[in-house]
């Protein structure tokens, strides 16, 4: 249903009236849902938010529907207020709304649900520091993002991310050669600026393993310049990883994506353990 | 319990076998439910290592304080009768002389009562709150939009035991033994919704505390 106000179309929800919003084209919710069935989804929400979990249980049967936590959302301040914005309703809007229809909900209502958890939320936790009990509202938002991602209907830019992690294991989608290639690029480049200035890759027994964000050696080349000649200067002895995993970051985080973010953090382990180095310094 | 076997009114049925069933079924079902959320508890293995108890003290003292948490400061009027409320639902039910009378003729025991003059007057305060509660629940925009019938249900819960007993004890709107017995059930009701209800959050509290209380710990900042 659209209203038009003013000059702006607007939509109001036809779940919750008070939720009226703009409209924000995205392929990543408009096209995606189009694929999905209801079985897909059911099926899909009942094995994230479906099983014994300690966590969910805590929040949703602690919560007492007080409102507490609605100033400590930036959303809900800088939107004047509106009360669809507070913590507790975006739970309202999403998973109780889920366990209450028994986890059968449409394409509609996931489509506005990762737009909820997506663009109206950056988890900051801060509404868990307002709460009384100190509900870790952030949890509920990450497992209904997970939904949203197993559905595969998150913000295209947040799935390019995503998939860049779980095909290179990075953001920046670099290829293992591009990455060894950017290292070589910069030691060419700035070697005239300092005498011995190095960029060491896969140094056995370094005190310190660098492991930049994915930015830095595809758009940012510069950072790990400056990195090498601080570390030359401090006559610190480093190095930087030449296999998977180099990329401190987890796109993936933001969408829980578990599998993932477990393959990140075993992949900068891994090349802790087999570098023998002492310290792992990560950008992020 | 034998009085309802010999002269089976009741009175002495909402006097005996109730009082018993209702402190039964809550202690009981109080253990079962926070029982079982332990048990999940210890099924996530990120989560018991985490728990530390100096910090989990550290924020049970600090949000059992009115006023100490930024939380509670932004809301003085709020912060003030939830505090009054629940205080007061602890007080009244444990030292109130007519309570304490029962005990007595029960078990023969008996314990130091608040006087009656302060018991009444603090019914009063505890069901103004109820009050207030109501209609912050009905008119401010960020609760109504969470509210639903069961948030009502357990106001109303919490509320009738002090208003019947205030009744009672006045011995006004219905014979005193009528309005005692209203006062029975509804007190009974109330222990007996505890378990099946989200008035488990009396206990479940001190359990949601004790984790984000450690995350603040882990995270090395204050509790807010």
């Amino acid at each position: 249903m659209a209203v038009k106000e003013a000059t702006k179309t607007k939509i109001v929800s036809k779940d919750y009236k008070e939720y009226v919003r703009e409209p924000i084209p995205d392929i990543g919710l408009d096209e995606t849902i189009k694929r999905l069935t209801p079985e897909k989804i059911e099926k899909t929400v009942k094995a994230v938010i479906g099983g014994q979990v300690a966590r969910i249980k805590a929040v949703l049967n602690t919560c007492i529907h007080c409102g507490l936590c609605a100033e400590a959302c930036q959303w809900y301040l800088s939107y004047d207020k509106d009360p669809t914005y507070a913590p507790v309703a975006k739970m309202r809007m999403t998973i109780w709304e889920m366990i209450r229809r028994d986890f059968k909900v449409d394409a509609e209502f996931i489509k506005q649900c990762s737009r909820i958890v997506f663009t109206e939320c950056n988890i900051c936790h801060r509404c868990s520091l307002y709460c009384p009990y100190g509900l870790d509202i952030t949890y509920i938002i990450g497992m209904v993002r997970r939904i949203c991602f197993l559905l595969g209907v998150i913000p295209q830019r947040q799935m390019d991310q995503t998939q860049a992690h779980i095909v290179t294991q990075n953001q920046v989608w670099m290829s293992q050669n591009d990455w060894v290639d950017a290292l070589q690029f910069i030691e060419e480049e700035s070697g005239a600026d300092f005498k011995n200035l190095r960029v060491p890759i896969d140094k056995e027994g370094a005190e310190v393993m660098f492991l930049p964000l994915g930015a830095e050696p595809k758009t940012g080349t510069y950072h790990i310049e400056r990195t090498a000649k601080i570390m030359l200067v401090a006559g610190v002895n480093w190095t930087l990883p030449e296999k998977d995993t180099w990329d401190s970051s987890s796109m993936s985080m933001f969408v829980r994506d578990f599998v993932t973010m477990q393959r990140i953090v075993r992949g900068l382990y891994e090349n802790a353990a087999r570098l023998r180095v002492k310290k792992m310094m990560l950008t992020e | 319990m034998y009085d309802f076997i010999k002269d089976p009114t009741l009175y002495n049925l909402v006097r005996g076998p109730l009082v018993w069933i209702a402190f039964i079924v809550f202690i009981g079902g109080s253990i079962y439910r926070v029982k079982s959320f332990m048990d999940l508890v210890k099924n996530d293995k990120t989560l018991l290592p985490f728990i530390s108890l100096k910090y989990t003290l550290r924020s049970l003292l600090h949000w059992l304080i009115p006023f100490a948490s930024k939380s509670w400061r932004r809301y003085p009027v709020l912060t003030t009768a939830t505090f009054i409320f629940h205080i007061g639902l602890v007080i009244l039910p444990l030292f109130v002389l007519g309570h304490i009378v029962l005990v007595k003729e029960s078990w023969g025991i008996r314990w130091w009562n608040v006087s009656e003059g302060f018991a009444d007057f603090m019914t009063v305060i505890v069901m103004l709150c109820c009050v207030f509660f109501f209609f912050r629940r009905l008119f401010a925009p960020k609760v109504k939009f969470v509210t639903f019938g069961d948030d009502y249900l357990m106001l109303a819960i919490s509320f009738l035991p002090f208003f019947t007993g205030f009744l009672a004890y006045h011995q006004v709107l219905l014979p005193p033994k009528t309005m005692t017995i209203l006062h029975m059930l509804s007190g009974e009701l109330m222990l007996i919704a505890i378990p099946f209800t989200r008035l488990m959050h009396m206990f479940y509290f001190f359990l949601t505390r004790s984790f984000m209380g450690s995350q603040f710990g882990l995270w090395h900042t204050r509790d807010w």
